[in-house]
């Protein structure tokens, strides 16, 4: 589920890109700092969304700087210098998330990829155990959300709404948790900021959840697997369509909901990702179902 | 209130013509018709009031007096609605209250349950950010009394967001790819070659 939440590189300025790379750098090197160095392999793109909104909102200028990284050390790239709220938040949803991913796989994979995940479960459940400290409100919406997945995935009538409601859910109050974490006159200023951030990360959250199980669907239908769109009553022909129609939707009420929040530093960038990279990545993944012979 | 020109995003010493357009795009932004089916409906209708009254400010700073009468009235919400089966639930709808309006309308006999519910259930759901059972109920409404404009503007709004198909770029055509850069340099090889010159040296 992660990774669909990126910038569209080709319309974005370069400044911004530059900035862009920095926090996705920046986020990198939190997760060394807070949990290990091997934790910097889970970095994915969806937590760095996450902490560009939050930078973007923030009182707080980021302060740059040049440095190697230690993945490449012939690269330099540019780092945020001191540590921030907004990176530990998005390294404890990076992390948390990461824990709960792997439990899931552990229960759902065949045996030979279950020796590898167990192999993985002592490192990711000592770092959860630090992120539970420090952010529990993080960890305990991933926990929530875990757990209803489960049962909407054994309901008889769900639907696409229902199925999306725990992703959308925790996404929104991951998202809430920016207006109680951060010190931003921006937020302040409005008392309605919560509420638009919550309606913003749910929507998103459901995008999120919907792109994966389209992305998933040729997958899961050759498997018998849970997935949403199978258990529509919609011809095959018709069903590109319609999957896209639901995310056209969704997609553009999480964009009405971050137009009512007022412009921070990076506005840019999220407004590239939202407006631009999103639809990219949907024509991208729905290609998929122009060619189904292939997937099979 | 806060600094009008601050809310409309121009500078004090903008012309009429700047203050009109910025008003303009912004009114085009956070009309509440954008917003209807929205969960946050009241903020946009407020951040609406607040664009409105910033304007009719400026306006009437400038002495200019015959927009700020026009403007709040030309993008106002246009939910008013004359008749109604419904009016506790409309205004569980308007406060918010959406548990309370789903189990007024879960209460409703399968038999009695006319165009006007399925739109109201639909509003439920859509404000709950339910977006997708809300389309199939608004559809139901639609269908069921194809005259109603409301209902019809509901079904068309959600239509169009549906079809968005130029939210992002066209990602079909790109410039040139390497290939065609590779093919185009031996074709101008080839036409150097036949007229005696050389564009590649060492074939």
């Amino acid at each position: 589920m992660f990774g669909y939440v990126n910038v569209d590189k080709s319309n974005l300025l370069g400044k911004d890109f530059d900035t862009y790379r920095a926090i996705y750098c920046s986020l990198c090197k939190q997760l060394g700092r807070d949990y290990s160095i091997f934790a910097r392999f889970f970095l994915n793109y969806d937590c760095t969304f996450y902490a560009v909104l939050m930078l973007s909102l923030s009182d707080k200028t980021c302060d740059f700087c040049t440095g190697r990284c230690r993945f490449n050390p012939l690269k330099k790239c540019d780092y945020i210098s001191d540590d921030t709220v907004s990176l530990s938040l998005a390294a404890a949803l990076t992390i948390s998330s990461a824990y709960y991913k792997l439990l899931d796989n552990i229960l759902d994979s065949p045996w030979y990829k279950r020796i590898f995940y167990r192999l993985l479960q002592p490192m990711l459940s000592s770092w959860h155990k630090i992120s539970l400290k420090k952010f529990p409100t993080i960890d305990n919406e991933l926990n929530k959300m875990t757990i209803s997945q489960k049962g909407t995935e054994e309901d008889k009538n769900c639907n696409i709404d229902k199925a999306a409601e725990p992703t959308a859910a925790m996404l929104s109050a991951v998202f809430s948790l920016v207006d109680e974490k951060i010190d931003s006159s921006i937020l302040k200023k409005n008392k309605n900021s919560k509420r638009i951030l919550s309606s913003f990360g749910y929507f998103l959250g459901k995008w999120i959840y919907l792109i994966d199980a389209a992305d998933d669907y040729f997958n899961d239908k050759k498997h018998h697997n849970f997935n949403p769109y199978i258990t529509l009553d919609v011809e095959e022909k018709e069903l590109k369509n319609y999957v896209l129609s639901s995310l056209n939707h969704t997609l553009s009420e999480a964009m009405l909901s971050y137009n009512l929040l007022e412009k921070g530093r990076y506005d840019a960038i999220i407004s590239n990702a939202l407006f631009s990279a999103l639809p990219k990545k949907q024509n991208l993944v729905l290609s998929k179902f122009d060619k189904p012979d292939k997937q099979k | 209130m806060n600094n009008p020109y601050e809310i409309l995003g121009v500078s004090p010493n903008a012309t009429d013509e700047e203050i009109k357009t910025a008003y303009r795009n912004l009114a085009k932004k956070y009309h509440p018709d954008n917003y209807t089916d929205s969960p946050l409906a009241d903020v946009a209708e407020e951040k609406m009031k607040e664009i409105n009254e910033a304007y009719d400010a400026i306006c009437d700073m400038r002495k200019n007096g015959s927009h700020s009468s026009t403007s709040s009235s030309s993008y106002g919400s246009s939910s008013s609605y004359t008749h109604t089966s419904y009016p506790d639930v409309r205004q569980y709808i308007h406060e918010g209250r959406l548990d309370d309006a789903m189990e007024i309308l879960n209460g409703v006999a399968q038999e009695s349950r006319n165009a006007e519910w399925y739109f109201l259930m639909g509003m439920v759901f859509s404000r709950k950010g339910w977006n997708d059972q809300a389309y199939t109920y608004f559809q139901r409404a639609y269908q069921m009394e194809p005259d109603n404009y409301e209902f019809r503007s509901a079904v068309n709004n959600m239509n169009s967001r549906r079809t968005y198909s130029n939210m992002g770029y066209d990602t079909g055509n790109m410039g040139c790819s390497a290939c065609d850069i590779c093919t185009g340099l031996m074709c101008a090889d080839c036409c150097c070659n036949c007229m005696g010159g050389r564009s590649i040296f060492c074939c």
